[in-house]
C-alpha cells in the first residue's frame, strides 16, 4: 500500500519472533490500562501508604528524629511485623486496583467481540492470557513487591546493626507472599471480567468472588463448629500464609482447633487458580461452538 | 500444491457432523465459497484458520497443516470475520497497528502500515476517530484494513458486503477487485450473495449440507459455456430467423415475434443488429446472458430443493 499512490504493496521487511506477540498483548494492555485518570489516581492512592512506612523506616533508625517523635519510646520497631503490616496494606490496595484494571483488560475485547479477530493472528488463547496476565501483574508489582523490597532494601542501608543477613527470610517472604497473592489476584481479576462484560460489574464481582465465599466459610465454621470452613475465607488463608513466610509472630488461631495447616492453604490456592483457568479457557475462544 | 487443498476433511461437534468429506484442490486467485445458511462456510473458514481441529481427514493452506501449523498460516493469512470483531475504545490506526504488530511487524513499519491500509481502504480521514463511533460500511473497512496491513499471502473475507449499501458495497468489491488484480494475494470470499462472488472470483466452491456440491473454475466455465440471447422482434421475424441461422446461430422463432437463439463465439451482438438492418427488422429488446453462477449454483441446489408435501385440507 502506499499513502500517495492508493496502491497495495505487500510486505517484505522482517519480523518479529512468535514470543515476543505476548509482550505486544501487555504493551497495548497496559496503555489501555493507563488511559484511564481513575487507574493513574488509584496508582497514586496505592503508593501513599508507602511514604508513610519510609519515613517509619526512617525515625526508627534516626535517633534523633526518635527523640523529637518518639520521645525515646521503643514503639516503633522494624522487623518481620512491620513488614507484615506493608505487604497487607499493598495487597489489598492492589486489590483494589486489580479490580479497576483487570476490567479494562479484557471487557473490552468481550463486548466488542474482538477475539475472532485477535486470535486469527499468530497468537494463541494461552499466548492471549499470558499477555494480559502480565499487563496485570506488571501493574501490581509497581505497587506490592518491588515498592516492598526497595523499603526492605532502605532499612538494610539505614540500620546500624548488620541487619541484611538477619532478616533475609523477610525479604524471601514479601517477594514470595507478593508473588502468590499477585498469580492469584491477577487470574481472579482476569477470569471474571473474561465473564462479566460490563466493567463496573466486574469491578464488584471481583471483590465478591473474594468476600461472599469468606462469609459462607465463616457461616460453615460456625455451624459445624470446624475449622475447614475458614478454607473458603480467601483473606484469611492469604493473611496466614504471609504471616508464615514472614515469620512474623502470633499465628492465627481458630477457635480451640488450631491452624489450618500450610499445605492445605496452598493446595486450595492452587484449586482457586485452576477454577480461573478453567473459566478462562471456557471464555477466551475465537468461536462458540454448539455441541450436540 | 493449491492454495487450500481439502483432503477428505471432516470436522463434528459433538454428534453434529458440520464438514463431511470434503475434497478438492482450490487454486484460483481469487475463491468464492457459497452456500446456503447452515452449509457450513464459516465451519470451514474456521477450521483452515486452526480454530476446529479436524475430527478426521486433514485441510491444508499452502501446504501448510491447517491445525497443526495454524500459526504460520494465521502468519501467512489475512482474516475479516464475518459480524462486528474490533476494540471500539481505540481509535482506527491505533487498532490496525495493534494487529499488525500482533502479526510480527514491529512497531514502526506497523504504525507504517496502519497509516497506508486505512487510506487505501478509504478511511485515511478518519483514522484517529474511535472505531465505536465508525458507521457500519466503516466498520467493515477497518476490518479489511486490518486484514491487509501486515501484507497477507491469502486474505479470507467472511460476508465482506454484510450490511452495506449500493454504493459501500460496489466500493468494497471495487477494493476486492484491485487487490485481486495486484497478484500477491490470493483471496477466498465466503458470500450467500451470487453477484459479489461472479464479480470478483475465478474459482468458486459450493457448499451444502456440509458436503461440497460444487467445485468450479467460474472462468472456465464461462469460457466453454455458450451465450443466450432472447429477442423480441417486430416485422419478418421468419426472414430474420432463416438469416441469422446462416451466421451460424441456432434459434427458435415464437409465434408474438419472440427468438431464442445461441450465438457461437465468433457472433457478435451488433452483426444481429446488421441483419436486422438488411432485413427491416426491428428488433425492440435483446437479452443476453452468458450460462451464469446463478446457474451452476442453481444445479448445485436443484438435489436440495425438496418439493413441499401435499396438504390435504
Amino acid at each position: 500500500m502506499s499513502v500517495y499512490e492508493h496502491t497495495y504493496r505487500p510486505y517484505a521487511g522482517p519480523l518479529t519472533s512468535p514470543r515476543s506477540r505476548i509482550l505486544v498483548l501487555a504493551r497495548y494492555g497496559m496503555a489501555e490500562a493507563w488511559s484511564s485518570k481513575i487507574t493513574i489516581a488509584l496508582f497514586v492512592l496505592c503508593l501513599l501508604p508507602l511514604l508513610t512506612f519510609l519515613v517509619g523506616i526512617y525515625i526508627a533508625n534516626n535517633p534523633l528524629a526518635q527523640m523529637a517523635i518518639l520521645k525515646g519510646s521503643k514503639m516503633l520497631a522494624i522487623d518481620a511485623s512491620y513488614f507484615l503490616k506493608i505487604l497487607t496494606t499493598q495487597s489489598w490496595l492492589a486489590l483494589i486496583l486489580c479490580s479497576w484494571v483487570a476490567p479494562r483488560l479484557v471487557s473490552f475485547d468481550l463486548s466488542d467481540n474482538a477475539l475472532p479477530i485477535v486470535l486469527s493472528h499468530p497468537i494463541s488463547r494461552v499466548g492471549y492470557v499470558a499477555g494480559k496476565f502480565l499487563a496485570l501483574f506488571s501493574a501490581l508489582s509497581v505497587v506490592t513487591w518491588i515498592p516492598a523490597l526497595l523499603l526492605f532494601a532502605f532499612e538494610c542501608y539505614s540500620s546500624p546493626q548488620p541487619w541484611f543477613f538477619a532478616n533475609l527470610r523477610i525479604a524471601f517472604g514479601l517477594l514470595a507472599g507478593s508473588l502468590i497473592w499477585l498469580c492469584f489476584l491477577s487470574l481472579l481479576g482476569l477470569a471474571i471480567s473474561a465473564w462479566v462484560k460490563w466493567r463496573v460489574v466486574a469491578t464488584g464481582a471481583i471483590f465478591a468472588a473474594l468476600f461472599v465465599p469468606a462469609g459462607v466459610g465463616g457461616v460453615v465454621s460456625a455451624v459445624l463448629s470446624t475449622k475447614w470452613g475458614f478454607l473458603f475465607n480467601m483473606p484469611y488463608l492469604i493473611a496466614t500464609l504471609w504471616e508464615r513466610l514472614l515469620g512474623a509472630e502470633n499465628p492465627r488461631m481458630i477457635g480451640a482447633f488450631g491452624p489450618l495447616p500450610t499445605a492445605a492453604i496452598l493446595l486450595v490456592l492452587l484449586l482457586t487458580c485452576a477454577l480461573f483457568i478453567a473459566m478462562l479457557n471456557a471464555r477466551i475462544r475465537a468461536r462458540e461452538v454448539v455441541k450436540g | 500444491m493449491g492454495v487450500i487443498d481439502l483432503d477428505a476433511l471432516e470436522v463434528r461437534f459433538g454428534t453434529r457432523t458440520i464438514l463431511n468429506g470434503l475434497t478438492g484442490s482450490l487454486e484460483g486467485h481469487a475463491i468464492g465459497l457459497l452456500g446456503p445458511n447452515g452449509a457450513g462456510k464459516s465451519t470451514l473458514i474456521n477450521t483452515l484458520l486452526g480454530f476446529h481441529q479436524p475430527s478426521s481427514g486433514a485441510a491444508r493452506v499452502f501446504g501448510m497443516d491447517a491445525y497443526r501449523d495454524r500459526a504460520a498460516i494465521r502468519g501467512a493469512v489475512g482474516y475479516m470475520p464475518e459480524n462486528d470483531s474490533f476494540i471500539g475504545n481505540m481509535s482506527g490506526v491505533h487498532f490496525v497497528r495493534y494487529m499488525a504488530e500482533l502479526a510480527g511487524l514491529p512497531p514502526r513499519p506497523a504504525l507504517e502500515r496502519a497509516h497506508e491500509a486505512l487510506f487505501y481502504v478509504g478511511l485515511g480521514e478518519v483514522r484517529y476517530r474511535k472505531i465505536s463511533t465508525y458507521s457500519l460500511g466503516m466498520k467493515q473497512l477497518i476490518k479489511l484494513a486490518q486484514a491487509l496491513a501486515h501484507g497477507p499471502r491469502l486474505l479470507i473475507l467472511d460476508e465482506p458486503t454484510n450490511g452495506l449499501d449500493p454504493i459501500a458495497r460496489q466500493r468494497m468489491i471495487q477494493l476486492i477487485k484491485d487487490i485481486r488484480k495486484q497478484g500477491s494475494v490470493r483471496i477466498l470470499i465466503s458470500s450467500h450473495l451470487l453477484r459479489d462472488i461472479d464479480e470478483v472470483c475465478d474459482e468458486v466452491l459450493i457448499l451444502k449440507g456440509g458436503r461440497i456440491a460444487a467445485l468450479n473454475n467460474i472462468e472456465a466455465e464461462r469460457r466453454s459455456n455458450r451465450s443466450f440471447v432472447e429477442l423480441e422482434t417486430v416485422g419478418a421475424t421468419e426472414r430474420f430467423a432463416v438469416s441469422i441461422r446462416g451466421l451460424g446461430c441456432e434459434c427458435v422463432t415464437f409465434p408474438d415475434g419472440r427468438i431464442k437463439l445461441v450465438i457461437p463465439d465468433q457472433v457478435e451482438a451488433r452483426d444481429l443488429y446488421q441483419v436486422a438492418f438488411e432485413q427491416g427488422v426491428q428488433i425492440r429488446r435483446m437479452n443476453q446472458r452468458r450460462d451464469s453462477l446463478e446457474d451452476i449454483f442453481l444445479r448445485a441446489m436443484e438435489s436440495e430443493i425438496a418439493r413441499p408435501p401435499l396438504v390435504r385440507l
